[in-house]
């Protein structure tokens, strides 16, 4: 099988499935062979139906698996304006949302909460600026809503009867977080809080500075028996610091994450395909066409239509719904955002099988890493394949 | 597959495989309103779209493209497409 380099890892292109009725030959390679023996024969690639797709007892046995959460419909809250940490390169303290008069009535989450249910909301992610620092607000909000998620940065242990998934940023080892996040032995605490808890996963952002640190971050996560998936930094809108990814670091990051997976395998919640989707040279939005309100005009289905992102104040404003509001769309590599993008294309995943496979990883890891209670299961595909060609522009 | 499918048809069988597919309960190919609003009425979303959209392409042979989901709208929409589709 020929391959493409694409960010330094192995990449198999899109024209060039294996046909195993046809002997094992490629698309590629057959086309060679008809330019030899003739002149212009087109050998269009093999269309996939999709039950040959879901033949293979392993593949029918994921999807349906994974379809059983399709009733899955989020939205974002940030929780409070207050931080413990300031962290360069926060979205939280980016664009206005940092402004907004923080909404402390409890009966008025819980009514937000109800509300949301109403419309169809069935998954709720807790965010911004740090949730840990409104305890009470969590309660209420896990009272009305069980299915959930909080992300925090871990120095503030979160109740044990708040059953949400609780993600944990670390952004570098011990040395960086005292950089970048002014916080003094963060992992360490983090850890204390959190090892054990089968809640928590840490996410691991890789910024272009803390690419080789991911190693000694992930053996001490391991050895305390910690869960962790990996985040890439997206920049805010302007930004333009030492944290923004380059080409190279890219590289570098998917060299790193697929380390991480053969190292790790057992306390890494991650895929092939989830390394390729995050560490291509094109962002989310470019590869995929991202659904979020923010960048999708249309209001008639999927995130389009349910999708809001509530402000500390309990309002919210769809011109700028995604997320991770005020990320620089070009630069999106997020996991959150991955996980509602990535997942929502899988039409463009079922052209053959292992581009469906890879999809299917994809999905299982983003349940995995957001719902309580799922197991990620095998990898079905360990090949790093290339995502879909890009969508075309929307139509108008 | 007829040369010309009756529409009547067409629809049963989009019901056959919209509730096999989303397992719909409390309802027959028969029972399903044809012009029920799947995405307001029966909370039919994306992924359920995209579901079915691919049985049919297996089914019937014709490429349904993602743009047009918000389209779908209900069961003589899907059925009245596909016969465009079909015929075009």
């Amino acid at each position: 099988m020929s391959e493409a380099k694409t960010c330094g890892a192995r990449v198999r292109r899109r024209d060039d499935h294996r046909d195993p009725k046809a002997g094992g030959a490629t698309d590629r390679e057959r086309r060679a062979a008809a330019d030899v023996l003739s002149a212009p024969v087109a050998v269009a690639p093999r269309r996939w139906k999709f039950s040959e797709l879901l033949a293979p007892p392993e593949v029918r046995e994921r999807w349906e698996k994974v379809r059983k959460y399709f009733f899955l419909r989020e939205s974002t809250y940030d929780m409070t304006n207050r931080c413990n940490l300031r962290c360069d390169g926060c979205y939280y303290y980016e664009g206005e949302k940092q402004f907004a008069r923080e909404n402390d009535d409890p009966e008025a989450w819980r009514d937000l909460m109800r509300r949301e249910k109403a419309r169809g909301i069935t998954y709720v992610v807790l965010a911004g600026a740090e949730p840990s620092l409104v305890p009470e607000r969590l309660a209420v909000c896990f009272a009305e809503a069980p299915l959930g998620c909080i992300a925090t940065n871990g120095v503030r242990r979160i109740d044990p009867a708040v059953g949400y998934r609780i993600h944990i940023s670390v952004w570098g080892n011990d040395a960086t977080s005292l950089r970048v996040r002014k916080a003094k032995g963060l992992l360490g605490r983090q850890i204390d809080n959190y090892a054990g808890d089968p809640r928590a996963v840490f996410v691991y952002t890789f910024t272009r500075e803390n690419v080789g640190e991911c190693a000694g971050v992930m053996d001490t996560l391991a050895a305390a028996g910690c869960r962790a998936t990996f985040n890439v930094f997206s920049a805010p809108v302007g930004y333009t610091g030492p944290l923004r990814h380059d080409a190279a670091s890219l590289a570098r990051t998917r060299d790193v994450m697929s380390g991480m997976m053969d190292r790790h395998p057992g306390h890494v919640l991650f895929s092939p395909y989830n390394a390729v989707a995050h560490t291509e040279v094109q962002g989310l939005h470019d590869l995929y066409r991202c659904a979020y309100p923010r960048r999708n005009p249309s209001t008639a289905l999927g995130l389009g239509r349910s999708f809001r992102q509530f402000r500390a104040d309990l309002t919210w404003d769809r011109d700028v719904a995604c997320c991770v509001p005020d990320t620089d769309c070009d630069d999106c590599r997020h996991y959150a955002a991955g996980s509602a993008v990535v997942t929502a294309r899988l039409y463009r995943h079922a052209t053959d099988p292992g581009t469906f496979r890879a999809w299917l990883d994809y999905v299982d890891t983003y349940l995995a890493v957001w719902v309580m209670g799922y197991e990620k299961g095998e990898t079905l595909c360990q090949e790093m394949i290339a995502p879909p060609d890009p969508l075309p522009a929307r139509k108008p | 597959m007829p040369e010309r499918m009756d529409t009547q048809a067409l629809i049963l069988r989009i019901a056959t495989i919209m509730i096999e597919e989303l397992k719909l309960e409390d309802v027959t190919p028969e029972t399903f309103d044809p012009d029920m609003d799947l995405v307001d009425e029966l909370g039919v979303d994306s992924m359920d779209l995209a579901t079915v959209a691919l049985v049919l392409q297996d089914e019937y042979g014709v490429f349904i493209d993602e743009d047009d989901y918000p389209t779908l709208k209900t069961l003589r929409l899907i059925a009245e497409y596909l016969q465009k589709k079909l015929h075009s």
